[in-house]
């Protein structure tokens, strides 16, 4: 797959022979790709191609399918200085390489990275976007999430595109006269825009500054990043007004006229001579100097400390700051005593650090005029401030010069934030009666007021308020009080409210939360309360629980707490999201968590479980297995209850009722009739969408009913960072923990989505956080005694059509067997044997069909089921090798997984060429947008290759042989493998798919024939052990 | 009658300090009806142009001859020994520093002159000299006391062509500025340690220019993973007065007196389309940040919800737009 880039390409000075001038900057598009290539030794006189690129035509081609082709793109071609690896070219010894020419490759974002990288010229064709196009180009690209045909820089342009929009909003810009051109420059010395120029500068993928026009052999060296965010903001911002500004104001003399003419579209120049152009040059200048000074590594800074016990004066002393790092300072004693000599504050040189200082205090006494008196002596480090003074630079001033680019330092209780305000401080614990679980119940609590970090009580509030000054000494430190103060004390005092739990768990879930209006500053929990909080917000592992009397299995530490926290949570009555990691087990954790309400004596209704039909098969083999006490009966078929009355009676002694999805729709005022003890949903990813009737059926079915009524959610997919899923999810768990749909998607989900809005995202995971618990199998601190290889069985069931022409080929070659002579008896049998298989994986691999059509899937359990998981592996981003041994079903799952996805799945097989093979393997185990699915057949693909790149092995269909599996299975699973392997082999439920699975399994007599001697056993059979071997279970 | 410039149409009390004084000294002129005439020939556009060159202004005004008169004009210039007293003035106060780095004109820079016994500026008008080409014995001529009223503007202009008539241009003026307070610097840290006994060479580090980040680090190449600023996530216009035109407040341009107001006009001109630009900006921001398909997928299947989910997340996507064709694959 290709990826998209853009670097920037700086205007050039016009070469000989150019006519008007030089040529203009711009945004270079352009794209690397994988394929094999070899290795490049340059030439002397020119710069080499990349071999990974894409030329113009497929570029633009390409740009078009993407929809962001851009009719304002002209070709061009530049020089890119890349991070590079030295690789011997074919036919030459690769050894002792040093002095011999170079040779190599460029690297590719995401590629590995060789121990020694190298930077080379190499130059890309590609398309490119003058400065206004440019912004409206980007405009359209996302602002947020990954996106696998764009590159990282691409939103890092589109963050700074979003940026420019901000200063043309708020105006942040002057027009200007440079050097016999008229230029619309961005104003950047507000505090906040200081700030973004340094998280973009100090980010920037240095991909944006690799190019240039030329085409010397020489690598471009990276300057300042600092300046080059703000000459590229310049860039943009300028192109859009540029665009936009009609220059004709009429009554203009000729110097102001020609400015406003360079100022609209055209090349920016001045039509003035000379003299009038300089004149022009130094007054715009002037003026926007007294507005905003250049972009500099460090800005002065004022820091105000408060005046030592018993004395009035502040002092306010005077130094540099980083603009990177704000507490990276210098003193002015330090900056004089360099005198010309540059400085080096942290990263950076400042070059004439006095002058810097200087200017910034000029600046400063313009907004701040008691500074002035501070600068009389000709090195002053520091100044006296009176009270009233302080006042002012605390309550106006501190705003206004950081405003015009001057850092101000306030004694951390006086810093303006929300701490200085007046807000509270508690202390609260659980009543020594209470055991914690109900959410409305009181706490025995305390309270204090509390403003810039110092408790005090109502009275001393009004004592200091009698001062009436605005800056008040308490407690050995310097509080502000603000007019509504006491005010608002009073009131909350004369409230004296109680404390819940459930505020307690508010409070403690969100920074910033307020109790009645007032802030809370400070929240100490006793030891009780704390341990409650703690396991709540998840800060904690939760507490394990052992795994029930009467569950049939062992259950692994992370399992234990996986049921000790649904245990919490339903003591709390607060439904749950067990969103584990596929492979960590969460049937059973929910199987122990039902047994564990058995064991307990509380479970009494029965309990309501929907899942896709795909994966029934597997619930009721699971509980068979893990929970024999639990009363389980399937919900499905034709033969199901068909009315209340014969519901309730089929739900006699009933624990766990299982169905499906479109059941639960189907028969949804059946299904409410009863009154569920719980309703558990898996695959909860399948209520995503909160319109649709099954989505709504489902969160109608969580309500209670006359008694309480517990709900629990699994999912494999990371629900949390699914926005537009949660909310469904939500109110199905606990409703109104996000409130109402509308308010959920003004609030949450268009910020987050659109935009990438951080804070946004923080409170909505604070919100949810409580109710899901998902854990990583990569996360080895957690999940530490997990081993490395993890066999699954994924259960299936059959189609309707499957199940028929399973029955009727079974009837069909049975009859026709028993007919036979012995000698052809063998060949029958297999054929019977291969087409059954056949059958399991898709009827139409057995009634060799060719194509495969929208509604392929639906004719398969087994289809539906692994497209259900590799919906996970795809979304998680891993990587999967899907073994056959049935290369027509290779095809023919090719075409359906390709149309599915959309992205290549490549084949192995037979009859791929030695070329191919090494090619797709290559490309599976290098290119770092190379396809996640890899289909190889049993035979062809299940030695010698290397693909550990892969995370999940797939035994789509299983062969008698283990050892053939497990040598498969070893692609990925061997030296080089960083990660868990998991294995996935489908069982078809009752077929002879299952008869041979468990034949491995016990190592029958059997099977050691069948290891020992292939498949001639098979013509050894008796007619009745055919007949057990092939028919169909229920 | 009392004369102003057309600067002072805006009141005087915007004037910066230095015009006003400029133009004060003009009017102590005695010959009132000469200086009306020279301010009609300002206004009229007569003088065709103002240069500055090193210590000397030349100038062009068209005067009743075809070929326009030429006028020099100039003040006297401070010795290096005078300038040398002026700097060492002006190292006893930062602020003086300070002021002049952030472009901003001391109002007491005199008082750093007055050191040397000199002037910034000059006292009287006799101390300004002129020549012209014209016949006229008068001096001033009424073309060199056009000149002289636009002078204040173009000092309006660029403060510190002050200092470039007096013989030191603003940049001379900074670097020999540094120079002082490095001396005077070193004076002191040698006086200190005289008195301590004491090193205290201390943090004068220097280091290198450091390669970026990227070089050491060959991932941060391409690697790009902050989110969007939370403060860009709405884009919101300006608060009153907060934009930059606003705070640059008036053009520091002198006006050509044939086109009165230009310079008002072209400002608020610069206004209405800014803020016309900053409405679109703000209608480009809500209307940006489509997220590729990935939101029309999760609402398209919002009708069809129907079936059974993996056929209908099946049938879904299989669906999706046809229209365009599958990326990526050859």
């Amino acid at each position: 797959m290709s990826l998209l880039h853009a670097t920037w390409l700086p205007a050039t000075a016009a070469g000989p022979t150019a006519t008007n001038g030089r040529i203009a900057a711009g945004l270079l598009l352009w794209a690397d790709t994988w394929r094999v290539a070899t290795p490049v030794t340059p030439s002397v006189d020119a710069v080499p191609e990349h071999p990974l690129s894409l030329n113009q035509d497929d570029l633009g081609a390409w740009l078009e399918e993407l929809d962001l082709w851009s009719e304002d793109s002209r070709p061009a071609e530049a020089t890119l200085t890349l991070p590079s690896r030295r690789q011997a070219s074919r036919g030459r010894k690769s050894a002792d390489s040093d002095g011999a020419i170079w040779s190599g490759l460029p690297l590719q974002a995401g590629e590995p990275l060789p121990k020694q990288v190298e930077w080379w010229p190499w130059r890309v064709e590609g398309w490119l976007l003058k400065p206004a196009a440019a912004a409206q180009w980007l405009n359209q690209l996302p602002l947020a999430g990954a996106h696998s045909d764009l590159a990282d820089e691409l939103r890092w342009w589109s963050h700074l595109e979003r940026w420019s929009l901000s200063l043309l909003a708020r105006g942040r810009w002057l027009p200007e006269a440079r050097h016999g051109r008229g230029r619309w420059q961005p104003l950047l010395n507000r505090e906040d825009d200081r700030r973004r120029l340094e998280d973009l500068a100090s980010r920037l993928p240095q991909v944006i500054d690799a190019g240039e026009r030329g085409t010397s052999l020489s690598c471009r060296r990276p300057g300042s990043q600092r300046l080059l965010v703000a000459r590229l903001l310049e860039a943009l911002l300028d192109g859009q007004l540029r665009a936009g500004f009609s220059p004709n104001c009429p009554g203009l003399d000729p110097l102001l006229g020609a400015w406003q003419k360079a100022l609209g579209p055209g090349d920016g120049r001045l039509e003035l001579d000379g003299e009038d152009a300089e004149r022009l040059d130094t007054a715009t200048h002037h003026w926007r100097e007294a507005v905003a000074g250049r972009v500099e590594p460090a800005h002065a800074c004022l820091e105000l400390f408060t005046p030592p016990e018993g004395e009035e004066l502040w002092e306010l002393r005077f130094s540099l700051q980083a603009e990177a790092d704000p507490s990276m300072k210098l003193a002015a004693a330090t900056v004089w005593a360099a005198g010309d000599n540059p400085l080096a504050l942290g990263e950076v040189t400042l070059d004439q650090p006095g002058a810097l200082l200087l200017e910034g205090l000029g600046r400063a006494l313009q907004v701040f005029e008691p500074i002035s008196r501070g600068l009389d002596a000709a090195a002053p480090e520091a100044m006296q401030l009176t009270p009233a003074e302080a006042f002012v630079l605390v309550r106006t001033a501190a705003a206004r010069l950081r405003d015009v680019g001057v850092g101000v330092v306030l004694p951390a209780s006086l810093s303006g934030g929300l701490a200085s305000r007046l807000g509270l401080a508690i202390q609260a614990e659980l009543p020594t009666t209470s055991r914690g679980f109900t959410l409305g119940e009181s706490l025995s609590w305390s309270w204090e007021l509390m403003i810039g970090g110092v408790t005090l009580n109502l009275r001393d509030l009004e004592r200091l308020s009698a001062k009436r000054s605005p800056l008040v000494h308490h407690k050995g430190a310097w509080i502000e009080l603000r007019p509504g103060d006491l005010k608002n004390a009073k009131k909350f005092c004369a409230l004296d409210p109680g404390f819940k739990l459930d505020e307690a768990l508010r409070i403690t879930g969100n920074e910033g939360e307020t109790l009645y209006r007032l802030p809370v500053h400070q929240f100490n929990p006793g030891p009780r309360l704390q341990a409650v909080l703690e396991q709540y917000h998840q800060q904690k592992a939760p507490d394990p629980l052992p795994a029930p009397e009467g569950f049939a299995g062992q259950l692994r530490p992370y399992q234990e707490r996986g049921l000790g926290w649904l245990a919490f949570l339903h003591r709390f009555d607060q439904g749950a999201c067990l969103a584990d990691d596929m492979g960590l087990g969460k049937t059973i954790q929910l199987l122990a968590f039902l047994q564990h309400l058995k064991a307990e004596g509380e479970l009494k209704r029965p309990v309501l479980l929907v899942a896709p039909t795909s994966v029934l098969t597997n619930w009721k083999r699971e509980a068979a297995g893990f929970t024999p006490e639990l009363q389980v009966r399937e919900h499905y078929g034709p033969r199901r209850p068909a009315n209340e009355e014969a519901l309730k009676k089929a739900l006699g002694g009933i624990d766990l009722l299982l169905t499906s999805y479109g059941l639960l729709q189907r028969d949804s005022e059946l299904l409410e009739c009863i009154d569920w003890q719980g309703v558990v949903i898996d695959e909860a990813q399948a209520i995503k969408n909160p319109s649709a009737k099954q989505s709504q059926a489902t969160r109608d079915l969580g309500r209670p009913g006359k008694q309480g009524r517990f709900r629990i959610a699994l999912t494999g997919t990371p629900v949390e960072n699914r926005v537009s899923e949660l909310w469904a999810l939500m109110d199905f768990l606990n409703p109104k923990v996000l409130g109402d749909e509308a308010f959920f998607r003004q609030r949450y989900r268009l910020p987050i989505e659109r935009y990438g809005d951080m804070s946004s995202l923080r409170d909505l995971k604070g919100r949810v956080g409580p109710f899901i618990l998902r854990r990583l199998k990569t996360d080895k601190s957690i999940i530490s005694d997990l081993p490395e290889k993890v066999e699954l069985s994924e259960w299936v069931g059959l189609s309707p059509e499957q199940k028929q022409l399973y029955n009727k080929t079974v009837e069909d070659s049975l009859d026709t067997i028993a007919r036979s002579p012995l000698g052809q008896k063998h060949g029958q049998v297999l054929a019977l044997l291969t087409k059954l298989k056949q059958i399991c994986n898709h009827p139409a691999l057995a009634l060799k069909e060719q194509g495969v059509d929208a509604g392929f899937a639906a004719r398969s359990a087994k289809v539906q089921r692994l497209e259900e998981i590799l919906e996970e592996v795809i979304e998680a981003g891993d990587r999967a090798l899907l073994f056959t041994q049935f290369a027509e079903w290779g095809h023919l799952l090719k075409a359906h997984l390709e149309r599915r996805w959309r992205q290549e799945v490549p084949f192995l097989y037979g009859n791929t060429s030695k070329n191919e093979r090494q090619a797709m393997v290559d490309r599976f185990q290098d290119d770092p947008r190379g396809p996640q699915l890899f289909l190889l057949s049993l035979k062809a693909g299940g030695v010698g290759l290397n693909l550990t790149r892969a995370s999940h092995v797939f035994h789509i269909d299983r062969w008698w042989n283990p050892a053939v599996e497990n040598q498969a299975t070893d692609r990925a699973y061997r030296i080089g493998q960083t990660n868990r392997v998991l294995v996935h082999k489908f069982i078809t439920s009752g077929s002879v798919e299952e008869r041979i699975d468990r034949m491995i399994r016990e190592k029958s007599r059997m099977a050691e024939d069948i290891i020992g001697s292939g498949e001639d056993w098979l013509g050894g059979l008796e007619m009745a052990q055919l007949r057990d071997l092939v028919a169909l279970e229920d | 009658m009392t004369i102003t410039t057309s600067l002072g149409d805006q009141g005087l009390g915007q004037q910066p300090w230095w015009v006003a004084q400029w133009m004060e000294l003009i009017n102590s002129y005695r010959y009132k009806k000469r200086l009306e005439r020279a301010w009609t020939y300002a206004r009229e556009g007569n003088v065709l142009s103002i240069r500055f060159e090193g210590r000397r202004v030349h100038a062009r005004v068209q005067g009743s001859e075809i070929e326009p008169y030429k006028v020099k004009l100039w003040l006297d210039v401070l010795s290096d020994e005078d300038w040398g007293y002026v700097l060492e003035a002006l190292g006893q106060k930062a602020r003086w520093s300070a002021q002049l780095l952030a472009g901003i004109m001391p109002e007491d820079i005199e008082r750093a002159f007055a050191a040397s016994g000199r002037r910034l500026f000059p006292f009287k008008l006799q101390e300004v000299r002129s020549e012209c080409s014209c016949p006229d014995k008068a001096n001033p001529c009424k073309h060199a006391s056009a000149v002289y009223y636009l002078m204040g503007d173009r000092f309006s202009e660029d403060p510190f062509v002050l200092f470039q008539l007096r013989g030191r241009t603003r940049s001379q003026l900074l670097a020999d500025l540094a120079m002082q307070r490095r001396e005077l610097l070193q004076q002191r840290a040698q006086a200190l340690r005289a008195s301590q006994g004491a090193d205290t060479s201390a943090a004068t580090a220097t280091a290198a220019q450091p390669s970026p980040i990227a070089i050491s680090d060959p991932a941060r190449w391409w690697r790009y993973d902050a989110p969007l600023d939370p403060a860009l996530v709405v884009i919101t216009p300006a608060m009153e007065g907060e934009s930059g035109l606003e705070e640059a407040g008036p053009l520091p341009l002198a006006e050509d007196g044939r086109f009165p107001e230009a310079n008002q006009h072209f400002l608020a001109h610069l206004k209405a389309e800014g803020t016309r630009l900053a409405q679109a900006a703000m209608a480009m921001a809500m209307a940006a940040g489509r997220s590729m398909g990935e939101d029309s997928a999760a609402h398209g299947s919002a009708a069809n919800g129907t079936t059974e989910p993996a056929a209908a997340t099946g049938s879904g996507s299989g669906a999706a737009p046809a229209s365009k064709a599958q990326p990526g694959r050859r």
